[in-house]
C-alpha cells in the first residue's frame, strides 16, 4: 500500500492550497481619501430610500437633511426651530394661518432658485402621496389651504387652529419639482427616481449610491447658506456595518471617524481609548412598558399601580450603565412644558404589595404576556428585570419577542394588545401635543397607543391645548395632562437613554440636538482638524 | 418542481401573522397611510389573487419589492448574489482541492497517524457549528492577531471596481485593481475558510471511503502487479472511480452551503442573500424571502444537474446507459 | 471506519438475535472513535437529566437579573464567567444541554414519524399517491433545510416552539427518500415475492418484512439527525428566530454573547464549545452505527 511518490504531489498540492490561501491574506493599510477630509461613517442602518415625502428614520432623515433643506430646521439642546428656507415666518392669533417669508438666494443643486412654488408643489406632493411624514399635517393641512403669495412668500391656511404646526415643518423638505417631474416614471411623481437621487438644495449632494454598501454624500462648496467652518468635511461615507464588533473595530483603527449603535458596554470601553470621545447627552427617547388598560389583567388599575411600584427602576440606569436619565412625567425632559410629577413610581415593594392586596389578584399567581421587539439587546434586559421584579409579587412574566411589524399588529386591538409592551417613542416634534396625543383616544392601536388609555378628561384637555396659540395659556393644561396621566398608571414609565455616538476626536463641530432620532447626526456643522 | 417551489414559498410567506403594509409605512404613520401602501402593493386583494399575480410576476422577472427598503427584490437579489455566488464558489474550490487530496492521504496512508488527524478534522467539521467557528476565528485572527479585517466585504473607504460581471474578484482582475483585490481577497480569507469546513470534511471522507474501496479492487491490485506506479494508479484509476460519489458529495454540498451561507453571511457582515434573506426575516419582509428561498433552490436544482451531467464525463458506463 | 470490515451480507433473520447483539457490541466496542461519541453522548443525557441538581445558581437559567456582578470573567466562583445580566454562563450551558437533548429529540421523532409512513406508502403502494409524495419531498429537498426553515419561522414569529415546528417540517422529506428507496429495494427481494405470493396482506408485508429491514438506516440516520438537528436550532436561536430569553439555549447563548466579543469571549465561547462536543458525539455515534449495520451508504 505504501505509494512514495504520490507523496511529493500531494504535499505540494497542499502547500499550494496554503500558499494562495495565504498570499493574500495581508490586509491592505487604510488610506484616507485625499486632501477633501471625507468623514467614514460606519452606520448599522441601511438607506433604502432618501425620498423625503415618503419615509424617515435615523438614517433616512441623516441623509435627507445633508441633501434637502427645509423652511426651518430644528438646532441645538433644548432644541430650537431656526430660520433656514424661510427667513422670518408669521402666525395669525387663531393658529389657523401660518405666512412663511423665504431668502431669496437659496438654490437647488442644479442651479434652480428656492420658490414658494416648490415650496407649495413639496407639501402638496407629501400630502398626496400619504406616506412618510404625511401623518404629522394630514389632519390639519389639504393641499388647496397651501397658498402662493409671491415669489418668496408662501401661506398655509389649516382647517382648525393647531398650535404645533411650526414644530413639524423641519421635516418637511423642499424639493426641485422641474427635476423630479422631468424624471417622473407613470405619474409617479418621481417616487421611483427620488429613491436613491436628490433634488434638494441642502449642503450635500450624492456622490455614490450603492444600496446596502455604503452611502457617499459630498459637500456643495457654494452652499446658499454658506459653511459654519473652514474645516467642514469635504464629503461623507455613510458605511453600513451591521456588526458592533466589527464597527468598533473599524473606530479603534481609524478607519471610521463616527460608529453608532453600540451597546453600553461597548461604549464605556472605547471611550477609555486614546483618540476617541464619546459625546453623551440625555435623549428624547422614552422607554416604557405600556399596559393594556382596557384587557384584563392589566385593566385593573390596581394590579398596575402594583406594577408600576415593583419595577427596578434603577436597573434600567444599570442596564446603561448609568448614561441614562429616569422619567420623571410621562413627558420628556426635553419637551416643551415638562414637569417633574410629584410622587412619580419608584420602586416600592411595601406599596406594590399594597396595591395587589386590593387588586383581584391578591395573590398573585397569574402570568402576564412581556412582548418586546426581537433582537433589541435593551428590551431584552428589561424583560428579565421583569421577570425577577414581578416574581416578587408572585407574578410570572412570559417574554415573546416580536418583529416589529408583528409587534405593532398585536397592538392594534384592545383584544389582542399584550400586558405589557416594551416601547421605545422618540417625539417627533419637541411641542408637548406630540407626545400629549400619545394618550388621546386617536391613538389607540398604534404602536405608542398600545395602552388603550380611557380618560375622557384627558382627552378634553388635550384636544384643547392643541388649539390654543398662546403658549402661557397652555402650560398650565399641559401640566395638569401630565399629572392626570401618570396617576391613572397606564405604563410603567421608564427612563431616557443617553444618546452616545463613538467619534475619533479629530471630528469637531459637532451639534446635539435630542430631537433628532438615536444615532441621527446633522452632518452640516462637522468638521474635521487633524492634528 | 419549479411550481412545487413557487407554491410552498408562497405558502410560508403568507401565514405571517403581522402586517407588511405598516412595516413599509413606519412607526408613525396613521391608518389612511397604511391603507394606502395596502393597495399600491395589492396586499388588500384575496390570497387567491395574490399568488395569481405573484406567479404572473416571477414570469416576467417581477419578484416583488421588499416593503422595509421599497426596492425590487429582483434588483435587490442582483445586488447580493454575485457577492454569495463568489463566496461559495471560493469555498467549494477550497473544499475540493484540500478535500480531496487529503481524503486521497487518508486513504494511502490508512490507519497512520495522517489517516486519524485527517478523520478527526473531518467528524470536527460537520460538528462545528459555523457561526461559532466564524466567530471564534474572528476572536483569534482578526481581533487578537489583527491579521485580517473582520468582517465586511472590502474596506471602509475602498471603492469597488467599476461592475463588469458583478462578481468582485473578476472585476478587480479585469480592471487591473489590485489594491481593490487584495483588499477583497483579505476579507474573503475568514469567511471561506468557515464556509469550508463542513464541506471539506464530508468531501474529504467520502473521498476516503471511496478511495479504500476502489483500492482493494482487483484491477488495481493487477494494475500495481503488472508494474504501474503506486502514483500513477491511484491518481490515474482510483481517484478518478472515486470521483463519482466525491462528487454527488459536491454537489449536494453547494446546496448545502447556500444554506451555510446564511450564517456565515450574518457573521461575517458579508452583503450577500443570506445577509439580505436573514435581515428580511427578522423584519416579516416576506417578498425578499420568498426571491432567496427561490434563488436558492434553483441554484440547487442546477448545481444537480451539472453534477449529473458530469457523471457521464466522469463514467462511461453511465453515459452508455443513458445513451440506452 | 475501523468496523468496516465486519461485513454484514446474511440478512438479519439468520442470526440468534441475542448473539447477533453481542456481535454487534463487539464490533461497535472496537472503534475508539465510536466508543469516544458513545461517552460524550452519555454524559451529555446525564448532564441533561440531572442538570438543575449540579449547577451552582440554578435560578439562573429561569432569568433571574443580578447586574451588579454581570460580564465578570471566569472565577472560582463562576467558571466560565458571568453574562450580561449577571448569570453564571456555566449553570446555562449546562442546563442548555437538556434544552437541546429536546430540540434534537423531538425534531427528529417527528421528523421520523411523519417521514417513514410516507415513505412505505410511497415506495410500496406507488402509483399516482407515491408519485405526488416523492414530488412534495422533492420540492422540500431543494431547498437548504436552513433556508426553508428560516422562512418559516420568519413567518411564524421567532420561539423555540416555532423553531421546532419549522425544523420538523423541513426534516422529514429526508426520511421518506430513504424509507422509499429501501422499500423499492426490498419490494425486489425474494422474501418479499414470497410473502406476496402466499397471499400476505400489505399492512402485513409492510409491518413484517419492510419496516424491520428499514429499521437500520433509520437508525442511523436518525442518531446522524440528532447532532444535525441541534445544530439547526442553535443556528436559528443564533440568527434571533429560536429560543428566546430566558431560556438557556446554546446558540441564542452565543447570538447573545457576540455583541460582548472580544472583551467578553467567555459569554459566546463555551456555549459554542458545548454545541460542538454534543454534535461531534452524536456523528461519532452515528458513524459507527452505520459503519456496522449500513456499511454501503453515503454521506
Amino acid at each position: 500500500m505504501k505509494t512514495p511518490r504520490a507523496l511529493p504531489l500531494v504535499l505540494l498540492t497542499l502547500t499550494l492550497t496554503l500558499v494562495t490561501t495565504l498570499a493574500v491574506a495581508p490586509a491592505p493599510a487604510f488610506e484616507r481619501v485625499g486632501d477633501k477630509k471625507i468623514l467614514v461613517f460606519a452606520g448599522r442602518q441601511e438607506v433604502p430610500t432618501i425620498d423625503p415625502s415618503v419615509k424617515y428614520d435615523w438614517s433616512i432623515r441623516m441623509m435627507q437633511q445633508a441633501l434637502y433643506d427645509a423652511l426651518v430646521k430644528y438646532v441645538g439642546n433644548p432644541p430650537e426651530i431656526v430660520p433656514w428656507l424661510a427667513e422670518r415666518w408669521e402666525v395669525s392669533a387663531d393658529a389657523r394661518t401660518w405666512t412663511f417669508h423665504l431668502v431669496k438666494n437659496a438654490r437647488f443643486h442644479n442651479g434652480d432658485p428656492v420658490t414658494a412654488e416648490a415650496v407649495r408643489w413639496s407639501f402638496a406632493r407629501t400630502l398626496k402621496l400619504n406616506q412618510g411624514p404625511a401623518w404629522m399635517l394630514s389632519d390639519f393641512l389639504k393641499e388647496d389651504g397651501i397658498k402662493v403669495v409671491n415669489e418668496h412668500t408662501i401661506q398655509f391656511t389649516l382647517g382648525q387652529p393647531y398650535a404645533p404646526f411650526l414644530s413639524f415643518v423641519p421635516w418637511w423638505y423642499v424639493m426641485n419639482p422641474r427635476q423630479v417631474l422631468a424624471n417622473e416614471q407613470g405619474g409617479d411623481l418621481g417616487q421611483k427616481w427620488l429613491t436613491d437621487n436628490a433634488a434638494g438644495s441642502g449642503p450635500f449632494k450624492i456622490k455614490r449610491w450603492q444600496q446596502g454598501v455604503l452611502y457617499e454624500i459630498e459637500a456643495v462648496e457654494s452652499y446658499w447658506k454658506g459653511w459654519p467652518s473652514k474645516d467642514h468635511v469635504g464629503g461623507v461615507i455613510l458605511k453600513l456595518v451591521r456588526e458592533s464588533a466589527v464597527q468598533r473595530a473599524a473606530l479603534l483603527r481609524g478607519e471610521a471617524d463616527i460608529v453608532e449603535g453600540l451597546s453600553a458596554d461597548d461604549y464605556d470601553q472605547v471611550a477609555k481609548m486614546p483618540g476617541i470621545a464619546v459625546p453623551n447627552f440625555p435623549g428624547m427617547t422614552t422607554f416604557g412598558f405600556k399596559l393594556n388598560t382596557q384587557k384584563a389583567p392589566t385593566s385593573d388599575a390596581n394590579l398596575r399601580k402594583a406594577i408600576v411600584h415593583a419595577f427596578d427602576y434603577d436597573a434600567l440606569l444599570k442596564i446603561y450603565n448609568g448614561n441614562a436619565v429616569l422619567q420623571t412625567s410621562p413627558f420628556p425632559n426635553a419637551t416643551r412644558g415638562h414637569i417633574a410629577v410629584p410622587g412619580f413610581p419608584r420602586q416600592d415593594l411595601a406599596r406594590a404589595k399594597e396595591f395587589l392586596a386590593k387588586s383581584a389578584y391578591p395573590n398573585g399567581g397569574i402570568e402576564l404576556e412581556y412582548v418586546y421587539v426581537q433582537g433589541l439587546e435593551e428590551e431584552r434586559k428589561m424583560g428579565l428585570v421583569l421577570i425577577d421584579n414581578l416574581g416578587k409579587l408572585n407574578l410570572k412574566v412570559k417574554m415573546v419577542p416580536l418583529t416589529w411589524p408583528n409587534m405593532v399588529a398585536r397592538g392594534s386591538k384592545v383584544e389582542s394588545s399584550p400586558d405589557l409592551l416594551a416601547v421605545f417613542t422618540t417625539p417627533v416634534s419637541t411641542d408637548p401635543d406630540a407626545v400629549a396625543y400619545q394618550y388621546h383616544k386617536n391613538s389607540w392601536g398604534k404602536y405608542y397607543g398600545s395602552h388603550f388609555y380611557q380618560n375622557a378628561d384627558v382627552w378634553g384637555l388635550i384636544e384643547r391645548a392643541r388649539t390654543l396659540a398662546k403658549w402661557e395659556e397652555r402650560a398650565p393644561l399641559y401640566a395638569d395632562i401630565q399629572r392626570r396621566i401618570a396617576a391613572d398608571a397606564p405604563e410603567v414609565f421608564g427612563m431616557l437613554a443617553n444618546r452616545r455616538w463613538g467619534m475619533r476626536d479629530h471630528v469637531k463641530g459637532f451639534v446635539f440636538s435630542p430631537v433628532r432620532f438615536t444615532g441621527e447626526v446633522d452632518l452640516y456643522p462637522l468638521a474635521i482638524v487633524a492634528k | 418542481m419549479l411550481f412545487g417551489l413557487l407554491c410552498l414559498t408562497f405558502a410560508i410567506s403568507h401565514v405571517v401573522p403581522g402586517d407588511p403594509a405598516r412595516l413599509a409605512a413606519g412607526p408613525d404613520a396613521n391608518e389612511s397611510m397604511v391603507q394606502t401602501l395596502r393597495a399600491k402593493y395589492g396586499l388588500d386583494r384575496p390570497l387567491g389573487v395574490q399568488f395569481v399575480r405573484y406567479l404572473g410576476g416571477v414570469a416576467t422577472g417581477d419578484l416583488g419589492q421588499s416593503l422595509r427598503s421599497r426596492n425590487a427584490v429582483l434588483d435587490d437579489l442582483l445586488r447580493y448574489f454575485p457577492n454569495t455566488f463568489e463566496l461559495v464558489t471560493l469555498a467549494l474550490l477550497l473544499a475540493v482541492v484540500v478535500g480531496v487530496p487529503l481524503g486521497m492521504l487518508s486513504a494511502v496512508y490508512q490507519n497512520t497517524w495522517i489517516d486519524h488527524v485527517t478523520r478527526v478534522v473531518s467528524v470536527s467539521g460537520v460538528a462545528l457549528p459555523a457561526f461559532w467557528l466564524g466567530l471564534m476565528l474572528q476572536l483569534l485572527v482578526a481581533l487578537h492577531l489583527g491579521w485580517l479585517p473582520l468582517g465586511g466585504r472590502l474596506g471602509l473607504t475602498a471603492a469597488p471596481p467599476g461592475p463588469i460581471t458583478h462578481l468582485l474578484f473578476v472585476d478587480a482582475l479585469l480592471r487591473g485593481e489590485w489594491r481593490t483585490f487584495a483588499d477583497a481577497a483579505a476579507h474573503a480569507v475568514l469567511p471561506v475558510v468557515t464556509l469550508c469546513f463542513p464541506a471539506l470534511a464530508s468531501i474529504m471522507r467520502v473521498n476516503r471511503a471511496e478511495m479504500l474501496e476502489t483500492l482493494r479492487q482487483d484491477y488495481i491490485v493487477t494494475a500495481r502487479a503488472q508494474g504501474f506506479s503506486g502514483f500513477r494508479v491511484v491518481t490515474r484509476y482510483a481517484l478518478r472511480n472515486a470521483m463519482i460519489p466525491t462528487l454527488t458529495m459536491i454537489g449536494l454540498r453547494y446546496g448545502w452551503m447556500l444554506g451555510g451561507t446564511v450564517l456565515v453571511e450574518t457573521v461575517f457582515d458579508w452583503p450577500g442573500i443570506g445577509l439580505y434573506a436573514v435581515n428580511a426575516a427578522v423584519s416579516s419582509d416576506f417578498q425578499p424571502i420568498m426571491g432567496v428561498t427561490l434563488v436558492i433552490g434553483l441554484n440547487f436544482m442546477l448545481a444537480n444537474l451539472l453534477v449529473d451531467l458530469a457523471y457521464g464525463w466522469l463514467d462511461p458506463r453511465i453515459r452508455r446507459a443513458s445513451v440506452r | 471506519m475501523s468496523a468496516r470490515v465486519l461485513s454484514l451480507e446474511q440478512p438479519a433473520e439468520r442470526l440468534g438475535a441475542s448473539r447477533e447483539l453481542r456481535r454487534y457490541v463487539r464490533a461497535y466496542a472496537r472503534s475508539a472513535s465510536s466508543m469516544a461519541g458513545l461517552v460524550i453522548v452519555a454524559v451529555f443525557v446525564v448532564v441533561a437529566g440531572i442538570g438543575p441538581w449540579i449547577v451552582p445558581y440554578p435560578e439562573d437559567a429561569r432569568g433571574a437579573v443580578h447586574l451588579e456582578r454581570k460580564l465578570q470573567p471566569p472565577s472560582a466562583a463562576h467558571w466560565l464567567g458571568t453574562d450580561e445580566v449577571g448569570n453564571d454562563v456555566y449553570t446555562r450551558v449546562i442546563l442548555g444541554a437538556r434544552v437541546s437533548l429536546q430540540i434534537g429529540l423531538i425534531i427528529t421523532v417527528v421528523a421520523a414519524l411523519l417521514g417513514v409512513p410516507l415513505g412505505i406508502v410511497a415506495g410500496h403502494v406507488g402509483g399516482r399517491v407515491g408519485e405526488t409524495i416523492m414530488r412534495v419531498t422533492d420540492v422540500f429537498l431543494s431547498v437548504p433545510a436552513l433556508v426553508l426553515a428560516l422562512a418559516v419561522v420568519g413567518a411564524l414569529g421567532p420561539s423555540i416552539l416555532n423553531a421546532m415546528i419549522a425544523l420538523s417540517l423541513v426534516w422529514w422529506p429526508g426520511y421518506v427518500r430513504l424509507v422509499q428507496a429501501k422499500t423499492l429495494a426490498l419490494g425486489q427481494e425474494t422474501f418479499v415475492e414470497a410473502a406476496r405470493a402466499s397471499g400476505a396482506g400489505r399492512l402485513r408485508i409492510v409491518l413484517v418484512h419492510l419496516l424491520p429491514n428499514c429499521v437500520s438506516p433509520i437508525v442511523v440516520k436518525g442518531s446522524m439527525d440528532m447532532g444535525a438537528a441541534i445544530l439547526a436550532a442553535a443556528s436559528l436561536g443564533f440568527i434571533g428566530l429560536g429560543a428566546q430569553p430566558p431560556y438557556p439555549e446554546w446558540g441564542a447563548m452565543i447570538s447573545h454573547g457576540r455583541n460582548y466579543l472580544p472583551t467578553w469571549w467567555w459569554y459566546s465561547a463555551f456555549p459554542g464549545l458545548a454545541i460542538y462536543l454534543t454534535v461531534l458525539g452524536f456523528n461519532l455515534v452515528g458513524d459507527g452505527l452505520r459503519d456496522l449495520l449500513d456499511p454501503k451508504s453515503l454521506a
